[in-house]
């Protein structure tokens, strides 16, 4: 029988392997790199014409207790997905599940970010597994992480106790061909012991994608014949092979990430390497070129072994070529740039607690200063308005949050702020969707996950709802207003109602409305009447303007360019920001 | 066969559809293959790295000095990704420029890298197909026969991957991608 394969990202082959395995229940909030998984599940449930039921939920909190409702006293083979720091507000429910005696089977995948690329912190799942005693499993690859996942929600199922899966970003988005079965069909042989090499000098132990990197290193340096490569695929509870192995090597290098689970749980520290002895970064990414540095080093003076020395003419080459540098930025005409520019425009040197979510970002126009956790922003703006309060000082504190982080995580937080007298303006800057993570419908999009109309929620009548009385809705793109009424939101905090005030800045991500038509505000002027002062740069960090040094103009690029038109308010020349100017109120100064 | 692949270009530009078409060109053809995207955190206009193994690897990872072609759909990003291309190796730049700067053509020189110029958006301008360059990178590179990316298997993965109504014209600009790297051979 010829086996159907197709090529997908190790999130939907994990959402295969589930599938197969006989999923009934899976629900997930999106979190990068954890996001396509429930698509995932969506995609193979309709292709095989499977009764799935699937759910986006407001948090991780709720996507696990769905998922373990459903499994623990409903029998379901159920599952929830989450990224690693979502698994944080998970924790809760999660610590007692795990000594549920479940009636069906439930597995949770929590997607790791080494490096960090898109979290606020670095995180190893693995380790609150292993402090716990949940099950934890670490695929190196795509193909194996839909084999893992199908024997996960088996094994969960026959066990009665819930199974972690670990991935990292690097095996969640690595693309490679995978073999699908028939529901209930998967040949499943779990690859776990040593890989390559018994009885060297050195053992490596690896998990993940690290091991996968570490054999790959091993093949180039030519070093198969110095190692014994052993590799972990359940984590928790380690195998009694690996105490073996570590016993039977001389030295061993441990390498995983992100934290040292594997090293910790081997301890017998006089013989391993890893990142308590330094061997091992102690944070970041394990890239291609730190393992082969790290196997040059170590395995030096072997003779078959060609150890990596880079070739630095390259760089000496291109020292003098300038690079455009293309830090991480808001895309052209995002809504978002906007609100930001008018928050920093009148009060360049307030107090901006931020969230998580593309307007992190904002932090690059001066707008943002904190990123702390998902619905931080409300609630740190709380703490300092009583800090400067106590003092009996009224400043301005804008804080600002997403539609989706709102719903995620704001909705005790301004409660909190409306019984406790707090006041502060939150801009919740409302784009329509969860952006950052891949356009997810939030709870006032009033859609689910399989396309259905729901009832959609609006931010503003939970707002309302919450108490909050100061509460408008603007357009970001239209600057003037939304200056103005952030000035008077501030107006009236200085009254006597002594509540928070919310200004909605609603206006669809570009990436919506696609195709739409946009404003006609091409910048032409911007270019023409340029007097070379760069104020658009800081303000905007727009990412198709950019300064030609020889003209000592600003350029736009005509390819990226989205004709919103919001860098003639940034524009000290143009009438449009000519007419902001009296808009500006002193501050301040801002303690740096 | 192995073959290890950088395409670099920037978000919204489709680096990442030419790597899956090389990918999935690949498999069509027998090969194992994996590919890892980088695109960090902003959407559209930031940088994004492809990276594409083929042959029997365990890891879609390419080290410093290790791919054997570098695609660059953007040529800041070809100076930003030059590391990753090795002794002999093969780069094809997206650019409107007739030469690189002379210390670059040198090192190119002195590491024995092949390189070719091609001007993919001035090609998918021409047939207003601004988003399209990357087919006339791909075009360009289908007309080194590497491996399995030769034309047909090309052109037959990307009639499976590009909608309907976009294709005769994606398929144009791939042509005279292949015909303009093979006019300056």
């Amino acid at each position: 029988m010829d086996i159907e394969r197709e090529v997908v990202i190790g999130n939907q082959a994990m959402a295969r392997g589930l599938v197969e395995a006989g999923l009934e229940i899976a629900a997930a909030y999106p979190g990068t790199p954890s996001s396509e998984i429930l698509p995932g599940v969506v995609y193979f449930k309709n292709r095989e014409g499977l009764k799935i039921h699937t759910e986006w939920s407001s948090n991780e909190l709720c996507a696990f207790e769905v998922a373990f409702g459903a499994a623990a006293y409903g029998g379901a083979r159920a599952a929830c997905f989450m990224k690693q720091v979502g698994l944080n507000v998970a924790f809760p429910a999660l610590l007692k599940a795990r000594e549920k005696a479940l009636e069906g089977g439930l597995v949770i995948v929590s997607c790791d970010d080494p490096g960090p690329q898109s979290s606020q912190t670095e995180q190893d799942t693995r380790l609150l597994a292993a402090l716990y005693g949940i099950p934890v499993f670490d695929p190196a690859s795509p193909e194996e992480a839909a084999d893992v996942a199908y024997h996960a929600l088996n094994w969960s199922f026959k066990n009665k106790v819930p199974v972690i899966i670990r991935s990292t970003h690097r095996v969640s988005h690595a693309r490679q061909s995978i073999d699908l079965y028939k529901p209930g069909a998967r040949n499943v042989t779990l690859r776990e012991g040593v890989c390559a090499g018994q009885g060297r000098e050195l053992g490596i132990v690896a998990s993940g994608m690290s091991y996968s990197l570490v054999s790959d290193v091993i093949e180039e340096l030519g070093a198969a014949d110095d190692v014994s490569l052993y590799k972990v695929l359940r984590v928790y509870p380690p195998s009694e092979d690996l105490s073996e192995f570590v016993e039977s090597m001389e030295k061993v290098l441990v390498v995983e990430e992100t934290d040292m689970v594997i090293e910790s749980l081997i301890g017998m520290r006089h013989k391993v390497m890893g990142r308590a002895d330094g061997t091992v970064p102690s944070s970041g990414e394990i890239t291609y070129d730190i393992v082969r540095d790290m196997l040059s080093r170590i395995l030096q003076g072997r003779d078959k072994v060609k150890p990596f020395i880079p070739d630095r003419s390259i760089e000496a080459a291109l020292s003098d070529i300038a690079v455009t540098p293309r830090p991480p930025k808001l895309c052209p005409g995002c809504p978002h740039r906007a609100a930001f520019f008018a928050m920093q425009h009148i009060w360049p040197d307030a107090i901006f607690p931020g969230d998580i979510g593309c307007y992190t970002l904002g932090i690059s126009q001066g707008s943002v200063d904190t990123c702390l956790d998902m619905g931080a922003g409300v609630t740190l703006a709380e703490g300092f308005y009583d800090a400067f309060y106590q003092d009996g000082k009224l400043v301005p504190i804008l804080a600002s949050v997403g539609d989706s982080t709102f719903l995620h995580a704001c909705l005790a937080p301004l409660y909190d702020a409306v019984r406790n007298r707090k006041r502060f303006i939150l801009v919740v800057m409302d784009n329509s969707t969860t952006a950052m993570t891949g356009m997810q419908p939030t709870p006032q999009t009033g859609v689910t996950i399989d396309g259905v109309a729901t009832r959609g929620v609006a931010i503003e009548n939970i707002a309302a709802g919450l108490g909050v009385k100061y509460l408008k809705i603007v357009d970001p793109y239209d600057v003037p207003l939304t200056i103005k009424t952030l000035r008077d939101a501030f107006q009236y905090l200085q009254g006597d109602d002594m509540l928070p005030a919310v200004v909605i800045t609603r206006r669809e991500c570009l990436l919506l409305s696609k195709g739409k038509e946009q404003n006609a505000a091409y910048p032409v002027r911007l270019v023409e009447g340029c007097i070379g002062c760069k104020s658009c740069f800081g303000t905007l960090d727009c990412p198709a303007i950019s300064f030609d040094a020889g003209a000592k103009k600003i350029r736009i690029d005509d390819s990226i360019c989205t004709n919103c038109g919001i860098c003639y308010y940034a524009c000290p020349v143009q009438p449009e920001g000519k007419n902001l100017k009296q808009y500006k109120e002193p501050g301040r100064a801002k303690q740096k | 066969m192995k073959h290890e692949i950088v395409c670099a270009g920037i978000g919204g530009r489709g680096v990442l559809l030419a790597s899956t078409i090389l990918i999935e060109a690949a498999i069509k053809s027998g090969l194992k293959a994996m590919a890892s995207d980088e695109y960090g955190m902003s959407q559209r206009g930031g940088s994004v790295v492809s990276l594409v193994k083929v042959g029997d690897y365990a890891s879609p990872f390419i080290g410093r000095e290790r791919g054997d072609i570098l695609l660059a759909f953007e040529e800041s990003e070809f100076y930003k990704t030059l590391t990753f291309l090795k002794r002999g190796g093969l780069a094809l730049v997206n650019t409107r420029a007739a030469a690189l700067g002379p210390s670059v053509e040198a090192v190119l020189k002195e590491r024995r890298i092949a390189h070719r110029l091609i001007d993919a958006d001035g090609i998918a301008r021409d047939e207003e197909m601004f988003q399209s360059a990357n087919m006339a990178l791909l075009g360009a590179f289908a007309s080194f026969g590497i491996g399995p990316f030769r034309r047909e298997v090309l052109e037959a993965t990307i009639r499976a991957r590009v909608p309907e109504k976009f294709l005769a014209k994606n398929l144009a600009v791939f042509g005279k991608g292949y015909k303009a790297a093979e006019s300056k051979t």
